[in-house]
This record gives structure tokens, sequence and C-alpha cells, in this order.
């Protein structure tokens, strides 16, 4: 290595001596010759060192990290990479254990969302206090944790702070413990964003993440239309399928709780398990394209102690490039009064279209949404569900890691309640 | 006139000695023309795979090579002409959509960690060789230099004709 850098000092010397040697005088000959005798001195200096250090010194010791076989393009070997054909120095053996992965490596990420809205109708209908049509709203400030326990064990939690009347409660969104057996088998324990959803699992609570502001109607935080959190276990993976693509995810858990919006985190209402099956593909072919569906299936004991067996049917097709970005899912929530044998079922979907406008650094992303659902009368679980409405609006990515979003909406939710119109603006962002 | 001529040859020296000494590895990888190899460690089990599954691995929907080895991605910073290459063939991102991609996976608990960044070629060569499982991207001709193991794209290795990564 050093000899080699000798040759080249020498080189250039040599080279610009000679340049202006031409016609030489004696003096400079003689200098000339000074320099090569020199040269010639550190040579040979070189090759001692280099012998009294042994051979792993004059000759590093990548040979066995070459398969010639594998190397059907292989030409002599660069001056630039010999540094890096030697990973015995103390720097490239920090760099290489720097980059090894470390167990435990917990990385935190957080998001949240400041929002403003102001309504024509005051009041609940529109999401406000009583008497209220306009007004600031502190979003959740979510906190995302990712930690992997060994090489195949992967802790992940998320968490949120919700502004309330009287002060901030703190959620367990996600708490998932997952052991990775290889890319056709995971098996996980924890509390989930049921996956019968694919908002539900693509943006969780990371408003920054989805185009819009709010989540659509039927997969919205608190509702009920489907359950939106999961408590037990769930296998997922690939499934060898050429360039189709498949993955799947079965899950097996508690099902809703008491409370129809929450999962059952402290123990299952009843002695029934809900379980699900999630099937979907990400053709090679259509990059970006997805299209999937999934079955659920749950008792349901309401609080007035009426057992409800219910079958969630659902299916998304999802185009995640921006140019455009579509989205839609459309589910099916059947009931089944159990007692009377009275069948109901809700349809619910909504249609999502945007695009990455070119200009402007590419910061523009217009969208429209339509959101409905539509119980039958007398539905036992989901009459208060009713929503018809439309979102126009626009995203402004301010940086890489923050948006301003601005919307109109204009939506419905009971038909006995009056149609709402309202701005909504919100600034999201990632840390 | 000889006072010139030693201006002149001690400029070249100057010169050269500059260029000598900002010359390192990190520039040698310019080279515009040149195929991007996707490079991995040698004892990967796998020396051949389509442009889909490049792309599978590169967007961690693949993450292990079999159960024993999990995939390690090695992703060039940004500005260096592998990571351009890559985004524009692998994930036909741009580098905003890149970063909030990995986000959003990690965020999804689809993975808990996005690919590791490297600085230079010497970094991934020492990467690439060290850590099982690594897959990453090298300009061709740096690749070859460094005898490093290079995956064929679609049966293809860089250089021959119809190479997608360029």
């Amino acid at each position: 290595m050093h000899r080699h850098m000798l040759l080249v000092v020498a080189l250039i010397l040599a080279a610009g001596t000679a340049w202006g040697q031409a016609p030489s005088t004696p003096s400079e000959g003689e200098s000339t010759k000074d320099l090569l005798e020199r040269i010639d001195k550190l040579e040979k200096r070189v090759v001692e060192l280099e012998a009294r250090l042994g051979p792993t010194a004059a000759a590093p010791s990548t040979a066995p990290m070459v398969s010639p076989a594998q190397n059907p393009t292989v030409v002599e070997q660069a001056p630039g990479m010999e540094h890096a054909q030697a990973p015995n120095s103390a720097e490239q053996q920090a760099t290489i254990q720097e980059a090894e992965t470390h167990y435990p490596n917990l990385a935190i990420r957080g998001f949240a969302d400041v929002d403003f809205s102001a309504t024509n109708q005051p009041g609940p209908v529109s999401g406000f206090n009583p008497g209220v049509s306009s007004g600031f709203n502190l979003g959740q400030f979510d906190l995302h944790l990712a930690s992997s326990l060994s090489k195949k064990i992967t802790y992940f939690a998320e968490v949120t702070f919700n502004a309330q009347p009287t002060g901030y409660t703190l959620e367990v969104e996600r708490s998932i413990i997952r052991y990775d057996y290889d890319d056709y088998f995971k098996l996980s324990f924890g509390r989930y964003h049921t996956p019968i959803s694919y908002w539900n699992t693509a943006f969780h609570h990371g408003t920054w993440l989805q185009t819009t502001i709010a989540r659509p109607e039927m997969v919205k935080i608190g509702g009920v239309f489907i359950p939106v959190h999961f408590v037990g276990l769930l296998t997922e993976g690939n499934i060898p399928s050429g360039g189709l693509h498949l993955a799947y995810e079965v899950g097996l858990g508690n099902g809703r709780g008491s409370i129809l919006s929450r999962a059952g985190d402290a123990g299952d209402v009843n002695n029934n398990r809900a379980w699900l099956v999630n099937v979907f593909a990400r053709p090679a072919k259509f990059y970006g394209f997805q299209v999937g569906g999934s079955f659920y299936k749950d008792e349901i004991t309401l609080p007035t102690g009426e057992n409800i067996r219910e079958w969630i049917a659902s299916t998304h097709v999802i185009w995640t490039k921006e140019t455009p970005e579509f989205l839609a899912e459309f589910a099916n929530s059947h009931h089944q009064d159990l007692l009377t044998g009275q069948t109901f079922n809700t349809p619910a979907f909504y249609v999502q279209f945007a695009y990455r406008l070119p200009w402007l650094g590419r910061v523009l992303k217009p969208y429209y949404r339509y959101d409905y659902i539509q119980p039958p009368p007398g539905e036992p679980v989901l009459s208060e569900t009713r929503y018809q409405g439309s979102t126009l609006g626009l995203r402004y990515d301010i940086s890489n890691f923050a948006a301003f979003k601005a919307e109109y909406r204009n939506f419905q939710r009971l038909s006995s309640e009056p149609r709402v119109n309202g701005a909504f603006f919100q600034t999201s962002f990632t840390f | 006139m000889r006072t010139i001529r030693k201006w002149l040859a001690a400029a070249l020296f100057l010169s050269c000695a500059f260029s000598f000494l900002i010359w390192s590895p990190s520039q040698a990888q310019t080279q515009p023309d040149s195929d991007i190899a996707v490079v991995a460690h040698p004892d990967m089990p796998v020396s051949e795979l389509s442009l889909d599954e490049v792309r599978r691995v590169f967007l961690g929907e693949r993450q292990y090579w079999n159960a024993k080895l999990p995939v390690v991605l090695l992703i060039r910073a940004p500005v260096a002409r592998e990571r351009d290459v890559v985004l524009r063939v692998i994930y036909q991102m741009t580098e905003t959509q890149f970063k909030q991609y990995w986000i959003a996976k990690i965020f999804r608990a689809e993975t808990a960690s996005a690919p590791k960044i490297v600085y230079s070629n010497d970094v991934e060569y020492n990467l690439v060789t060290a850590l099982p499982g690594a897959i990453g991207f090298m300009d061709a001709r740096d690749a070859a230099r460094a005898k490093l193991k290079v995956v064929r794209v679609d049966g293809l290795l860089p250089g021959e004709r119809g190479y997608p990564l360029h």
C-alpha cells in the first residue's frame, strides 16, 4: 500500500520535473538524479519495513472474500478500492460494528397535528360543544415505538395522548410483539388495528401519513362500524404466488368489548372469540396496486344483554402512486340477532382520489373523497352510524415531514339532522 | 525563460499533487455512464433475482433470504448516483416519497428499521462483505474492481444488453 503510494508520488514528482527539464541543464539533471536516488532509498526502506511486519502487511488478506466464479467481470483492482479491500483497520471495524444491529434498539417517532374548523351548524352535529361552531383543536399526540429484541423478535407500540375537557387521556393504541420465522410465517400477540380495512392498518393514528385531514367515516377512531382495535394473536406472511405477490393475515382475539368502539383489552365480554382472515395481492406487474379482501366474525354482547352475531366482509382497491392516488374500500356489516334471528346488512364505502401536481416542487395534492354508510332501520348496533358526505381538499407539503391541509366538507349524519357545510384546516407532521 | 519553466513545472506538480490528495474512491465513483450493480454478501444464497424481486427486497416486502438469514439493506446516501438510480428504477419514488415510505413502513409495524445508509463505496464494500445477508448497490466498475459478489438481475450482469439498472 505504502509502496504504491510512494510510486505514485514519485511518478508525479518525476512527471512534474521532467516536464520542466527539456532542454535540461546539468544542475537540473543532477537534481533529478538526486531525487530518484532518494526515491530508491525510500522504496528500499518500505520493503525493509514490510518485511519486518510480516506477510499480512504486504498483502491485504482479502483473497478468501472473493469468488471468481461469482465475478465474471472482475478486472484488475483499482488503487482506490485497495483501501476498501483491507477491512482490518480499527476505523473500518468500527464502521462495521456501528452498522451491525444491536439489541434492543428502541426507535421512537412521533406524529401530531393541530386543527381548526368552522361549520354552519353549531353543536355536536358538527363535532363541537353545544352552541359552538368553530374553534381550534389539538389533535392526537402520537408516539410510535419500534424495537428489535433479537434477529427475529420485534416489539412495536403506539400510544396517543388525547385532549379531553378535563385533561389528557393516554391510550395504548397498539402493543405488538412479533416473532418472525421467515417471510411466510410471522406470529404476533398484542393489540392491533384490526386488519380488515386498508386505511386502518396503513395510516393508523399518523394524520401526516394520510392525504386527508380525517379518516373515512367507516374506519374513524371511536366509531363502531368496524372494530378499529383487536386484541389477540395474528399470523401473517407472504403466500408463494409468483408475480401475484399474495399475502395473508389470520387473527384470533377478543373482539369488541362492552363499549362497542373498544376492543376487549381487559378480557372478552363473552366466550366467543373473534377471528379474521385478510388476503391481499400486490402484483409485480402493477407496482403500486393493491387489491384485497377480508372476513371478520365475532359475537357481540350488547349492554342490554342481547347477543348479536357479526360478520364483516370488506374489500379494497388501492393505487398508491400519487399520480394519481386512488383508495376505495367497501364493507358490509351483517348482524344477526341470536334471539329473534333477525338479520341486518349495513353497507359502507369510501372512494378517494388525489393527484400530486407536478408543479411547484410537487408539494400540492388536491383530493376528493366520498363517504357512505347506510344502516337499515332497526339495526341494533349501527343505527347511529349513518353518514353521507363529500370532502374536497388540498394538501400542501411544507417540508418532507410536515403538511398543511385545507378541506371543505359537506355531510349529513342522521337523516333527521341538518346537512353540515364546513371548512377544516390541519397542520400535521412527524418528528 | 528558465524561470517560467520552473514556475510551470511547479504549478503542474502542485496540481498533480493536489489531484492526488483529493482523489478518493468516492470521487472515482462518478462514472455517469456505467451500470449499477446489485452487490451482496459472498455467502448470500441468491445469485440471481428478477427486477421485481429486487424491488420486493428493497421495499422490505421480502425480509429473509431464508429462515436463518435476514435481509440487510444498504442504500447510498443522497446525492450518490447509485441512490438516484435505485430511487428511479427500483423504488420509482422521489427522495421525499422514499423517506415517507420508510417512515410509514416502520409505523405499520412491517419492519423495525429502514435500510442502512452508506456514505461511500468503501463503507459499502466493508458492510456488504461483513454483514451476512447484506445487499446493496455499487457502480458496476467499482464492484468489479472490488471483486464483490454481483447479483444478476433478470439474468443479466451489468454491462450486458438490457441490464435494467443504469
